[in-house]
């Protein structure tokens, strides 16, 4: 087609007439051009509707001449947008430095990447070293040995005893030859099995809320369904001691994420008008607004005031997303947890998370709160979308665990029993030796009263009522590193001496937005005999004397 | 019982069985693909003829599965007495006979029929119980209903990197314009039409709008932007997505039937219940079964452990279970250590974080996995991310990255991360795994394989996707699985040196914070695991086993070999089959054929296929999101004759790109020939009428079911 149009005797001439004004060197460049427009013309003419446009064009060009200007830029503007790079840092940012092919070859040549695992310290040795293996089925007596001695376990959360409940066995391996063992898909594609709904409903009716949602991994429930709500530029109040999990789920939702002092209900109070103060101050849209909190704060077993909570949420109209992966099946006459415990409907609260795998000793964790809330975590919520669904016999054995829960209240009164028998033992240590019986009003935490004790060596903020209870030490030496060897040989004197299983807890050091101070944490089993848990409790309090009293 | 083995069938030296089962150089190389009984009305029939033309294709069909040329010759005698007291249906056997081509004969009510007379009720009556009752009598424990009975030895397959097959296809195949076009109109109307039930919606019936409103000073929980797609455009195909279900996803599977009153808002279970062909699990070896040797010992465990894995792996929950798990887990894929979690999406989204940080630059696929993704946000490392699949583009970022170091500081960054997966999920496609470690010598970057689709479904052994294209696995620094889609069981691994699972045990949330894996999964890991690899010692060779067989567990790469029988807890009790290992070979290559077949099929009859002809998971583009709901309806209530419901998933946006909707086939082991045979004549009846077949058709279904060995030995790729 150009070559025609190139070759025409017309456009020769053309360029021939033209040699008198213009240098000889650019006459070859001029003429090719010329014939370049040609080309697009008439490849342009050929085009169906061609005319349409270039009228359109002719006349909004006279009638606007600004209009076609902002046209020809926003043409320009979407080119630009079409092929930019996917990512963000794509391309030829400001920083961008251009180089040749040579100099990228060396760059590439030299790259020298740190290795992908660091060397571990000697304090990452001793965590690995001091993992506990247990042989044979868990429990409440296990042997970390394979013909060692059996030992008290006071390291698995086992409330009522769930881990070795002959009742759910059964149910178990009845489910196993209707159903098999995995589900083999997410829930949205054939994953819900029937008993999935049934043990969504038990669950929903047991604490008394609309609805429930069953997830497969009670740590990926909670980093997962707080950005399936919260997203960029709502307002989350959260605890200071909320867990990891909870501290991934704001990390992703992106929203803006405001602290109060850990179970401070008046620095609670205190952010909350200053969060309304200023939206009234920027006077700005209604934002979605969320407190996070825990039931019993999984970092050191304490209470959230709920009563209180729920008080100024309504008065501030917040949401409220209640953690309550450690506090259901624990806390409350039937283990539905600190609902229950402070008398408080459940359907007060938006959203309740809880965990199947602490709780009722199976495995997952589900979240309960309306039906709006249940069925948008379904298709919003990244991991119960993505993720195969929970195991058949899972959710079976959660629903007969429920059954044996409703049923059967002694088996919070024996936890409960138990964690004041083990707690008597310790309050020999604590820095004030209570006055009065241990629990408060209203549950809550007693205020430090009582006669100071000056053979203090530990503090143990946890609930009175918590089965999980965590132990700090009351004068830390000044690194993480030497408390944590210290707690470790307090872990293994009372093994050694006593026969009891525990352990401190383990963090994710460097990971953690405020790193949690050292302790030990111990689970009570309503399941142990009594006892037992007062065996225990003496050894541990013998330990921390032999340990930490010959330091101080 | 009176019945040729297979041992007598593989007897033979030339016979096609034991040639199929040598390592993909020595195939034998096929002629090209011989059309016998070809009728070209069928294939080329419109929407108007469809109910008589399907009578004829489905009874044409029947007639080559069931009356092969000399089925009036009794070569399979299957009549015994035990065949006569199980069941008075239809009997007739896909065993293979030495005649090679003869492996049916059907008898209906004790006589032979005259294939001139099969008609639609006839046919009918022989899949009256298709799903649920073999048409041999097998000794297997297993259901058939589960894992479907399929002994014919040419059936199999063996998943294997042929270097004359592209990995990838030279250019994806192109829908014509006019399907592009009215799928872009349809969702054009879609979206119209939902923004002005939504304007008129939040006026006159504000109550159903209430959450998606401001109400008593509470912002909207929902934003209506945010669940538009989900109102406006899902709920339309609500039915096609969570139906329950009930019992094991085997081979079938149990749909309660529902209905709506309220445009999908609610379903009710209307009671009763439908089985059907299950092609919708991730079940690809067929481990999902409550019978069997795997699920003996799952019982076994129950009986002991109990079902809770209890509190996190560093808290007193490492069961020794785990240990052996883990190890086993290790040697399976050819690392050096490994790390089990409880939760496939949590294995990702906990373990990336614990490798990289600020500083770091993680390059990923761009259709790379929601749990990746939301690893690496966890992980606060850079994200660049690649065209799929695109070598190319891949090397180019590469260069960029490197060459640049961080934005703005110069900086060279401290770790590089490449994440692929070993098979997407949606696509079908296998990960250029060759040419990745090419490159990753050259730049220096870790890599990062999520096989959670490919371990147990890809490669000779069944080890994912370096087994496949035969790369040292510890070429790849992280290998990260899930024991949900192959095993069974759920969960997920790591693997690497023992130096990065060391890290890993120290820095992965999971480890401190998560739950840790039921000794129930564990048990079914170990089991199905162990019996993909075959255990020794004692290492039962089977007797009858052709030696020079180069799969059998004694001849295998070291890499791959056999569990050793101390990996195993001692109270695990297998049965010989498993232990041996035949069982999981059969598997794999039940399952390598499956694959091949459907894939090959459907691109034959015409259908717009992506992905790779070894991959276990195929998809079948739809585009038109009108036809979506139609295809799963027209599965599951069939046209055919044979009236067999089919289950299966059709995904849209935003799992895949918007045009691009599509049906995903997920084939299993536990299928047999027939089924994927069903599956094809169900693809072909539903495509006709539904317009589907945007490529062109070179086959008809009855020329593919009747040629199927060939299709899957053939190298080419369409």
């Amino acid at each position: 087609m150009s070559a025609v149009q190139f070759h025409s005797p017309t456009m020769i001439a053309t360029a021939r007439s033209a040699s008198t004004e213009i240098p000889a060197p650019l006459i070859p460049l001029l003429s090719s051009l010329t014939a370049l427009i040609y080309t697009i013309e008439n490849l342009f003419n050929r085009l169906p509707g061609s005319p349409i446009i270039l009228r359109y064009i002719k006349s909004s060009y006279q009638d606007d001449p600004w209009r076609s200007v902002l046209e020809l830029f926003l043409l320009a503007f979407a080119l630009r947008t079409l092929f930019k790079g996917r990512t963000r840092g794509e391309g030829e940012g400001k920083s961008f430095i251009k180089l040749t092919e040579k100099e990228i070859d060396e760059l590439v040549e030299d790259f020298n990447p740190l290795p992908l695992a660091d060397e571990p310290t000697p304090a990452d040795s001793m965590t690995l070293e001091t993992v506990p293996t247990i042989y044979g089925p868990n429990g409440i007596k296990v042997k970390t040995s394979p013909n060692g001695k059996t030992l008290l376990n006071l390291a698995t959360p086992n409330w009522c005893g769930f881990v070795e409940n002959d009742k759910m066995k059964e149910v178990a391996i009845e489910t196993l030859k209707r159903y098999g063992v995995g589900t083999c898909g997410p829930s949205g594609f054939y994953g819900t099995i029937d008993i999935h709904q049934k043990a969504e409903a038990d669950i929903a009716s047991f604490l008394g809320t609309e609805a429930s949602i069953i997830y497969s991994q009670a740590f990926a429930l909670v980093s997962s369904a707080i950005p399936a709500f919260a997203k960029r530029g709502d307002i989350i109040v959260a605890d200071r001691g909320v867990n990891f999990g909870i501290h991934k789920g704001l990390q992703i939702s992106r929203s803006n994420i405001k602290w109060y002092a850990h179970g401070d209900m008046k620095d609670l109070e205190r952010v909350l008008q200053n969060v309304e103060r200023e939206r009234k101050r920027k006077g700005g849209k209604l934002t979605k607004t969320f407190i996070v909190a825990e039931g019993i704060f999984e970092n050191d077993g304490m209470i959230l005031d709920l009563p209180k909570v729920i008080e100024l949420k309504k008065k501030y109209k917040y949401r409220l997303i209640l953690d309550e992966c450690q506090s259901f099946g624990m806390m409350g006459a039937h283990g539905r947890g600190i609902t229950e415990h402070f008398g408080v409907p459940a359907s007060e609260v938006d959203m309740i998370l809880g965990s199947m795998a602490n709780g009722l000793a199976t495995g997952g964790g589900f979240c309960a709160g309306s039906q709006v809330v249940c069925q948008h975590q379904r298709i919003n919520s990244s991991a119960s979308v993505f993720s195969a669904s929970l195991p058949a016999m899972l959710a079976t054995c959660a629903s007969a665990a429920i059954d044996i829960l409703k049923s059967q209240p002694q088996l919070m009164n024996s936890l409960q029993v138990n964690i004041q028998v083990f707690r008597q033992q310790l309050s020999k240590l604590e820095p004030f030796i209570p006055t009065t019986s241990a629990s408060g009003e209203n549950g809550l935490m007693p205020p430090p009263n009582g006669i100071p004790n000056k053979d203090a060596l530990i503090s143990i903020p946890s609930h009175a009522n918590s089965g999980l209870i965590h132990i700090f030490l009351l004068n830390p030496p000044d690194n993480l590193e030497d408390e944590e060897i210290i707690l470790q040989q307090i872990v293994d004197e009372v093994q050694q001496s006593s026969n009891v299983l525990i352990t401190r807890s383990r963090r994710l050091r460097s990971q953690e937005i405020f790193e949690p101070e050292p302790s030990l944490k111990i689970s009570i089993s309503g399941f142990m005999s009594k006892k037992d848990v007062e065996a225990a409790g003496k050894g541990l309090r013998h330990a921390i004397v032999k340990v930490c009293g010959s330091e101080f | 019982m009176p019945r040729p083995t297979r041992k007598s069938a593989s007897g033979g030296a030339s016979t096609p069985p034991s040639s199929l089962s040598s390592s993909p150089p020595s195939r034998p190389s096929y002629p090209a693909i011989s059309l016998r009984s070809s009728s070209p009305s069928s294939s080329s029939s419109g929407g108007k003829e469809m109910p008589n033309s399907n009578v004829l294709s489905a009874r044409t069909s029947l007639l080559n599965v069931l009356t092969r040329p000399n089925h009036s010759t009794p070569s399979t005698n299957i009549i015994s007495s035990e065949n006569n007291s199980s069941d008075e249906d239809t009997i007739y056997s896909d065993q293979s006979t030495l005649s090679g081509s003869s492996y049916a004969s059907s008898i209906i009510n004790g006589s032979i029929v005259d294939k001139q007379h099969l008609s639609s009720e006839d046919i009918a009556r022989v899949y009256e119980n298709y799903l649920e009752k073999p048409f041999v009598y097998t000794k297997s424990t297993i259901k058939h209903s589960e894992f479907g009975h399929c002994n014919n030895p040419n059936w199999r397959w063996t998943s294997q990197w042929n270097p004359d097959e592209p990995i990838h296809p030279e250019e994806e195949p192109h829908p014509p314009y006019f399907t592009l076009l009215t799928t872009y109109i349809s969702y054009i109307l879609l979206i119209v039409i939902g923004h002005m039930r939504d304007f008129f919606g939040k006026r006159f019936r504000p109550a159903e709008y209430a959450h998606l409103m401001p109400q008593n000073g509470y912002a909207a929980l929902n934003s209506d932007f945010d669940s538009f797609y989900t109102r406006r455009l899902k709920q339309r195909l609500e039915d096609c997505f969570a139906r329950p279900v009930t019992g094991v996803a085997g081979r079938t599977i149990v749909c309660y039937d529902r209905s709506s009153n309220d445009e999908n808002k609610t379903f009710t279970l209307t009671g009763t219940t439908t089985r059907a062909l299950n092609v919708s699990s991730y079940n690809y070896l067929g481990f999902a079964s409550s019978t069997g040797g795997c699920a003996d010992a799952v019982e076994a465990c129950i009986k002991k452990y109990g079902v809770s894995g209890a509190g996190p792996r560093h808290d007193a929950s490492t069961l020794d279970l785990h240990v052996q798990t883990e190890n086993l887990v290790a040697r399976f894929v050819g690392q050096e250590s490994a790390m089990v979690v409880s939760m496939g999406y949590a294995t990702n989204s906990t373990t990336i974080p614990a490798l990289v940080g600020k500083g770091c630059l993680v390059i990923s696929d761009e259709f790379n996995h929601a749990s990746i993704r939301f690893g690496v946000r966890l992980s606060g490392a850079s994200l660049r991310s690649f065209k799929h699949n695109d070598v190319n583009d891949l090397e180019r970022i590469l260069r960029d990255v490197i060459s640049q170091g961080q934005p703005r500081t110069h900086r060279p960054w401290k770790k590089i991360l490449l994440i692929v997966e070993g098979l997407y999920s949606m696509e079908g496609s296998l990960v250029n795994l060759p040419l990745l470690i090419e490159l990753k010598r050259k730049y220096k970057f870790y890599l990062y394989v999520d096989e959670a689709h490919s371990i147990g479904a890809m490669g000779p052994n069944g080890r994912g996707v370096c087994d496949y294209f035969g790369v040292d696995p510890r070429e790849v620094d992280i290998l990260m699985g899930t024991f949900t889609k192959s095993f069974g069981a759920a969960g997920g691994y790591v693997a690497g040196s023992k130096a990065i699972m060391d890290r890993l045990r120290l820095r992965s949330h999971a480890t401190c914070y998560a739950e840790s894996v039921s000794p129930v999964l564990l048990t079914q890991i170990i089991s199905s695991m162990g019996s993909i690899m075959g255990v020794a010692p004692p290492l039962a060779t089977p007797a009858e086993e052709d030696k020079s067989d180069s799969l059998s567990i004694v001849s295998r790469p070291q890499a791959y070999g056999p569990a050793p029988s101390y990996i195993l807890p001692a109270w695990m009790k297998l049965p010989l089959n498993l232990l041996n290992g035949t069982e999981g070979r059969e598997r794999l290559r039940r399952l390598a054929f499956n694959s091949r077949y459907l894939s090959s099929g459907l691109r034959k009859l015409g259908f717009i296929v992506y992905g790779h002809r070894d991959s276990p998971i195929i998809p079948l583009l739809i585009y038109n999101p009108g036809k979506m709901p139609w295809f799963s309806q027209l599965m599951l209530d069939r046209l055919g004759p044979d009236k067999t419901p089919v289950v299966v998933v059709v995904v849209a946006y935003p799992a895949t790109p918007l045009i691009t909707s599509r049906v995903r086939f997920c084939l299993s082991a536990s299928h047999t020939k027939n089924d994927i045979d069903l599956i094809l004549r169900a693809c072909d009846e539903v495509g006709d009428l539904l317009g589907m077949k945007y490529g062109k058709q070179t086959m008809n279904v009855e020329e593919i079911i009747s040629s199927a060995e060939e299709l899957v030995a053939s190298s080419k790729f369409d």
